[in-house]
């Protein structure tokens, strides 16, 4: 809900024009009547239509910059025909109307190159940009008219009182996290222009490999071609540009050239996505960067907690490779103390603290006591797993001897393995319990399928289930029991949905008698993780949040102590790699700003990001035009459960070249571009 | 297939096939800007809107594949005005230049702009000032540039030069060099091919002539063993009575062929001479008294079966160590296969997705290949294995995997690779027991390459359905190449390989077809025709009688497809020719074309005559050039032979290798093309060989020096040697890395 003076915004019509502030009619959206802290905003426009939230604005001067934005922004289409040259006549027509040359005819043509760039320009920003403007022609006619009749400049065109802020968006690129600029690395793909693929990508995102792999890819939720078909394989073509760039040896393809060293110094704690991305971002903008990371080895929980028949790590140190690559500093076998950092804030400039979440919480059971025998943490069994599996590091003896292993490997052999979990760690460690030779495993989950399909992904659920994991849903543990402290089985308790009378939310309730005990020799809580903050001194007295993470404005990531940032799970809770990517690239963009001149603050076009995000770009109601609906998403083809079950193959093939030029060629181009004026 | 309808009319779209494509083969037009059959759509010109009954707005027919039942229609009154709208928008501001342009009279813009009967300036934009580009042989001005994009997208997906882009800027845009201040490319000039209108020209033909005074000579390339097809454009070069014709320019189907700078840019190559009676009668006179006639196989079919007949006339043995090597390495493989000629062809190449390369340079050998393959790369994402001792920078961008083996270790290396494309085929005993008999731990010790390696090629095919062996000429004249052969055979036969053997030059197939050539042992009494002898003729090196150039011959090749591809006179030549000389010898024609329909039948061609060829490219992309040859069946009767010691290649070596557009004598007289014809060497070689950068240094058994350039993309201790210059053009009897001696002349 905004209050506006004029809005065309998604078909609404409003118009406040003459009516007293006080019977103002709102609109339905939530329209960026605020631009900043500092300033209201004067008019929005946009590839929907249009808001005034004043009546003083200049709309032959609003809609002569918005075409003006096109011609800066063209950047990005500017490839056809009608976008090129049409962009360029209906500036050039609106700014002679605005400035007191222009004709009635030029009206006229204005509507013919603006109908034609609406029926054949090659992306949406081309198709769109004619809607507002031909908005303005039509409502505030007679401000043209008296440009045209007049041979007058329009009111505010020769006055600088305006801020003009623009920004080009898509709904995929509004809906990831990161804001990768999805067109750009999908028409990459479509012009088998890999290496301006790879680059479009690492702009926001410099894990393209992992991410073209493990995203749950909320671009996809809110890919525009879904309106018409069915989403494109977005995620999974992010893969072309990186494999180009690894089979072929190139150096690495960064977006822009690495400023040199400007002297200033960030620690970054952790190494996982949000670290590594945090540090990418410093480093090209010039800032000499140390890593610090706890474990022997580099990448985070991607390393040590996402499996490789997933993620296979040779993939994963190419992405850190390419962090590697701009100088980053890597100290790994490092845990980072209060002390340390009491050291760092002195050391540093600043401080990026993106330690993830790696305490696996409680499942809240009767006897659930750390040191049964057969209790074991998702991240710690993953931990085991993945450094033996990925890295050859064996399994020491003394956790060998509190696992019950035999083998200096995590080998299940004959083991009943219960997890409790829903998410995408559970998954991951009852297929590791698979390929570590289990004779049976289990998953107990409180909710349905179609919620571990939501947490989850319908491939990822299905494909456990091929490889022999049982879910029992609707059910948790009410009990571990144990002989010497060893467990021997567990309690299960049975749920049912019931239906809210009240027409609320319906309430899990147990199914009394229903309870049953089942035998086993591991229960692996996987509910959900939280941030060990031991690190962060006491005395600095940093804000948390009330899931007992580091708190910022989700912003500019600065944490309630000045110099201090935080990003990722630490910040968030856990969450995707991608929302730590994003989080972590909005961060250096804020320390790399910050750590030169002392000050937090946020670049417009961040601060259009935010905007955005928040109007929301993609509508699913829109009807698509100009594309042919019923061209089918190709899907890449998954090894057998014979060929992947005991083994850590990856379980997905690439998509083939072909499948990923056809789905390049679904790709819509949803360009647009939004501009305040302030 | 997919059916549905063109304006009501059913039509039928295979699988991956667009509107366009159906629309074009089921010969409908729609009107295009950007658009070119061998690329990924270009999407920029948007002239090819369609309306359909699924869709409100309009759709892009280059880039949408029909669905089932759709009704497209092609022609409306809305498409026209939309469609008239683009070219209005093209016609703004474009320079009112057509009486200069090189372009104009084939220029795609003028003839649209007329078809969409647009007379007047209908919108109106600012002008801007665009500064005319110079890269060497191409200029490029941005003010005629319609930014189509077919430049950029054949120099990335056909050439992979990739050394062109547009610079994004709307009205602004360009097209800019790639990662550089100027051009730096191998200068095949497809851009300027692509070009609809006139922003990229050859800065040597700007202005020089009118498009229309041009006399058009289809014609096949005579520089490499590819067979391109080209036009020779030539005009006289005055208005004076009896001025002489020169060729212009050369020009190709771009739409479905592809053309190297040296077939572009390397054409002027042919020579004067008037007849001469005494020396004609030496030349007689030297041929009745010859013991042997040498000769290159830069010639054709025809003056090939005019040798050969000589020889039965006359008894003189023939000598032509190139093709008599492919001629061996083709029998070899025929003893095993069964069939006279391998399976694979330059398309079967562009349609792999999975290609081992081994022995051969190919980038500057056959560019055709390289396109082929660089197609392959970017349209399959074909992965792609070279096996070389020399890494080639000019195929980074496509190859997947490098494989560096030690010079002369190529057979125990594809011994190894038989063992690994074989694994788990079935296969009879005695192979079976060979495969086992292979000392692995030796051949990967000597060669270098290890398991792993092999692991990694299995590894790469896994999911590959369409795969090509390509076998370089490097193996033609290696001491093994016979049993080299008869395990290429065993790929081809037991894989899904298919196999493409690359000899160098222009007709060293159709030589090894036609002639019983002799080893080359006699060194009194030669005749060279293009070659070395007692008594030269020919139209390079320094000859005695004057014979006619390549391109003011008419005659036939066979290129590596085993296809027969006819040639043209572009410019006329005064001069005796081969048939004046066999006809005074007995062996008479009245022309030598009249020697094609004699070509023998035996060896797979056919009784067809020169003038029943055709030479051209249907407007659908069909190939209407020459005939395909008949493979033959063979006896198999081959076997295989042990695998012989490796040899070492040790001290100074040099790798015989041509710069870009360069391959022999022809092409290094030409004026265009760069001669470079430095020794390019690596640090590593020049510390081994004691010499350094700008060194001028000579190589035992060469004549003339050569300047050594230290080239830091090359790695290793082998240098690059190109031997285009030297008199009769590229050496390739000898196998092609060499232990020379090299002496410093000073720096």
């Amino acid at each position: 809900m905004s209050k506006v003076y004029f809005s065309t915004w998604r078909g609404e019509q409003i118009n406040n024009i003459g009516k007293p502030e006080s019977e103002w009619e709102v609109s339905a959206y939530n329209l960026p009547e605020q631009y900043n802290e500092h300033s209201h905003s004067k008019a929005f426009i946009g590839w929907d239509g249009l808001a005034l939230f004043n009546p003083d604005v200049d709309v032959v001067r609003l809609a002569t910059e918005y075409a003006a934005q096109y011609q800066v922004y063209s950047e990005a289409c500017g490839r056809c025909a009608p976008g090129r040259w049409g962009g360029r006549i209906l500036y050039d027509l609106l700014d002679k109307i605005a400035r007191g040359e222009g004709a009635i005819s030029d009206m006229e043509h204005l509507k013919e190159v603006s109908r034609t760039m609406q029926e054949t320009s090659k992306c949406e920003i081309g198709k769109t940009v004619p809607t507002p403007l031909l908005d303005l022609m039509n409502h505030f006619e007679a401000e043209f008219m008296a440009c045209i009749v007049e041979q007058k400049a329009s009111k505010h065109y020769h006055m600088e009182d305006t801020n003009y802020i623009a920004k080009i968006t898509a709904p995929c690129m509004d809906a990831c996290p990161a804001h990768v600029d999805i067109p750009a690395y999908i028409e990459g793909v479509r012009d088998l222009r890999f290496d301006d693929s790879l680059m479009a990508t690492r702009q926001t995102m410099p894990l393209a490999h992992t991410c073209g792999r493990v995203c749950p890819h909320p671009c996809e939720t809110e890919c525009r071609r879904t309106n018409l078909d069915e989403p494109i394989s977005i995620m999974e073509l992010k893969r072309l540009g990186a494999d180009y760039e690894t089979d072929h040896g190139f150096g690495f393809f960064h977006p822009y050239e690495q400023k040199p060293s400007i002297g200033k110094k960030v620690a970054v704690i952790g190494s996982g996505p949000a670290g590594l991305t945090g540090a990418y971002y410093l480093a090209l903008d010039g800032i000499d960067v140390d890593v610090y990371e706890e474990l022997p080895v580099l990448g985070g929980e991607v390393a040590v907690g996402v499996p490789e028949y997933r993620m296979p790590v040779d993939k994963y140190n190419q992405d850190i490779k390419a962090v590697r690559d701009l100088g980053v500093n890597f100290i790994t076998n490092t845990k980072v103390t209060a002390d340390m950092m009491r050291q760092y804030e002195n050391d540093y400039d600043a401080i990026l603290v993106a330690t993830g979440t790696r305490i696996s919480k409680k499942v809240y059971c009767e006897n659930e006591r750390a040191d049964i025998q057969g209790y074991w943490g998702a991240i710690d069994f993953l931990d085991k797993v993945n450094l033996e599996v990925k890295y050859g590091i064996m399994v020491p003896e003394a956790d060998q001897k509190r696992h019950m292993l035999d083998k200096d490997y995590v080998d299940l052999t004959g083991k009943t393995v219960v997890c409790v979990g829903g998410g995408f760690t559970s998954m991951d460690v009852v297929r590791c319990s698979i390929r570590a030779n289990a004779a049976k495993v289990v998953m107990i989950y409180r909710r349905d399928e179609r919620t571990i399909i939501n947490n989850t992904t319908y491939e990822e659920y299905h494909e456990a289930v091929e490889e022999g994991v049982e879910f029992i849903f609707h059910s948790a543990v009410a009990e571990m029991r144990d002989e010497n402290n060893v467990l021997k089985s567990l309690l299960i308790d049975r749920f049912e949905l019931v239906p809210n009378p009240d027409g609320g939310r319906p309430t899990l309730e147990k199914i009394e008698g229903a309870s049953f005990e089942m035998a086993c020799d591991y229960l692996i809580p996987a509910v959900s993780q939280s941030a060990d903050l031991k690190l962060i001194p006491e005395e600095w007295e940093i804000e948390r949040t009330s899931w007992a993470t580091i708190k910022t404005n989700g912003k500019d990531y600065m944490t309630s102590r000045k110099g201090i940032f935080a990003a990722g799970d630490c910040e968030y809770g856990p969450m995707t790699i991608v929302n730590a990517v994003g989080q972590a690239k909005r961060a250096a963009s804020v320390m790399s700003r910050y750590v030169v001149n002392g000050e937090i603050t946020l670049a417009d076009n961040e601060i259009m990001e935010d905007h955005l995000r928040k109007l929301k770009v993609y509508d699913k109601k829109e009807k698509i035009q100009g594309w042919l609906p019923g061209l089918p998403r190709q899907h890449s083809e998954v090894l057998t459960v014979e060929e992947r079950r005991d083994n850590n193959r990856e379980v997905k093939y690439a998509l083939t070249q072909e499948e990923a030029m056809s789905e390049a060629q679904r790709c819509m181009r949803c360009y647009y571009i939004a501009m305040v004026a302030h | 297939m997919i059916e549905f309808t063109i304006n009501n009319q059913p039509v039928t779209a295979k699988k991956g096939e667009t509107i366009l494509q159906a629309a074009r083969k089921a010969g409908f037009y729609i009107p295009t800007m950007c658009y070119i059959e061998k690329t990924t759509p270009c999407a920029s010109c948007r002239l090819c809107v369609v309306e359909t009954d699924k869709t409100d707005g309009l759709i892009l027919s280059c880039q949408t594949p029909p669905t089932q039942g759709l009704a497209v229609t092609i022609d409306s009154e809305r498409l026209q005005t939309e469609r008239t709208n683009i070219m209005r928008m093209y016609d703004v501001n474009h320079p009112l230049e057509c009486g200069v342009c090189d372009k104009s009279g084939a220029c795609d813009l003028q003839n649209k702009t007329l078809e969409f009967g647009v007379s007047t300036q209908h919108f109106s934009a600012k002008e801007q000032h665009r500064k005319i580009e110079h890269w060497g042989l191409i200029n490029y001005d941005p003010s005629l540039c319609i930014l189509c994009e077919k430049c950029v997208h054949v120099c990335n997906e056909i050439i992979g030069d990739d050394a062109i882009e547009l610079q994004f800027g709307g009205y602004k845009s360009a097209v800019i060099p790639k990662n550089s201040e100027t051009l730096d490319c191998t200068f095949c000039g497809e851009c300027i091919a692509v070009c609809p209108v006139g922003a990229l020209v050859s800065s040597k033909f700007q202005y020089s002539a009118n498009a229309w005074e041009l006399t058009q000579i289809p014609a096949t390339c005579a520089h490499c063993s590819a067979g391109c097809s080209l036009t020779y454009e030539v005009r006289h070069t005055s208005n004076l009575l009896g001025a002489k014709q020169k060729i212009y320019r050369v020009t190709n189907n771009f739409e479905v062929a592809t053309l190297c700078g040296a077939g572009r840019f390397g054409f002027d190559f042919d020579i004067q001479a008037a007849k001469e009676e005494s020396v004609f009668e030496k030349a007689v006179s030297a041929f009745k008294n010859a013991k042997a006639i040498r000769f290159s196989s830069l010639i054709t079919n025809e003056e090939t079966l005019i040798l050969q007949r000589l020889k039965e006339k006359l008894g003189v043995k023939l000598f032509n160590e190139e093709a008599r090597a492919y001629q061996s390495f083709m029998d070899a493989y025929s003893s095993m296969s069964g069939k006279s000629a391998f399976s694979g062809t330059l398309d079967a190449v562009a349609q792999s997705d999975a290609i081992i390369v081994l022995g051969g340079r190919i980038s500057t050998d056959n560019p055709a290949v390289r396109y082929a393959m660089t197609t392959a790369a970017r349209h399959n994402g074909a992965k792609i294995i070279y096996m070389h001792p020399l890494e080639d920078v000019l195929l980074q961008n496509v190859v997947t995997q490098n494989v560096r083996y030690e010079a002369g270790s190529e057979e125990g290396v594809i011994a190894m690779l038989t063992q690994t494309l074989l694994e788990g085929c079935d296969v009879d005993n005695a192979i079976k027991a060979f495969l086992e008999s292979l000392d692995e731990g030796y051949l990967c010790a000597e060669s270098n390459v290890g398991n792993e390696e092999f692991a990694q090629i299995l590894k790469s095919l896994r999911r590959a359905q369409r795969k090509t062996l390509i076998i370089g000429s490097d193996v033609l004249s290696h001491k093994r190449a016979d049993n080299i052969a008869r395990l290429c055979a065993l790929i081809e036969m037991h894989t899904d390989f298919s196999l493409i053997v690359l000899p160098q030059t222009v007709n060293t197939v159709g030589v090894s077809l036609i002639c019983d050539l002799d080893r080359d042992e006699e060194s009194a009494d030669v005749v060279g025709y293009n070659a070395q002898g007692d008594f030269v003729i020919g139209s390079m090196g320094e000859c005695v009688l004057a014979m006619p150039s390549l391109n003011q011959q008419e005659g036939t090749f066979v290129s590596i497809n085993y296809q027969l591809l006819s040639t043209n006179v572009a410019v006329a030549f005064e001069g005796y020719c081969l048939n004046d000389i066999a006809s005074s010898l007995g062996v008479k024609a009245l022309n030598t074309i009249d020697y094609t329909v004699q070509l023998p039948i035996q060896k797979g061609f056919k009784a067809i005559g020169f003038d029943a060829l055709g030479n051209f490219y249907g407007g659908l992309g069909e190939d209407n050039r020459g005939y395909m040859l008949e493979t033959m069946d063979v006896a198999v009767e081959g076997e295989l032979e042990a695998i012989d010691d490796l040899p070492e290649f040790n001290g100074t070596v040099v790798y015989r290798c041509n710069p870009v557009n360069q391959f022999n004598a022809y092409t290094a007289r030409t004026s265009q093309l760069e001669m470079d014809t430095s020794l390019r060497g690596s640090v590593q070689f020049a510390t081994a060989a004691r010499i350094s950068d700008g060194d001028s240094v000579t190589i035992e058994g060469y004549a003339g020096a050569r300047v050594f350039v230290l080239d830091e993309t090359l790695k290793g201790t082998i240098a690059l040697f190109p031997t285009y210059d030297i008199a009769f053009g590229g050496a390739h009897e000898n196998y092609r890395f060499e232990k020379i001696k090299l002496k410093r002349m000073g720096s």
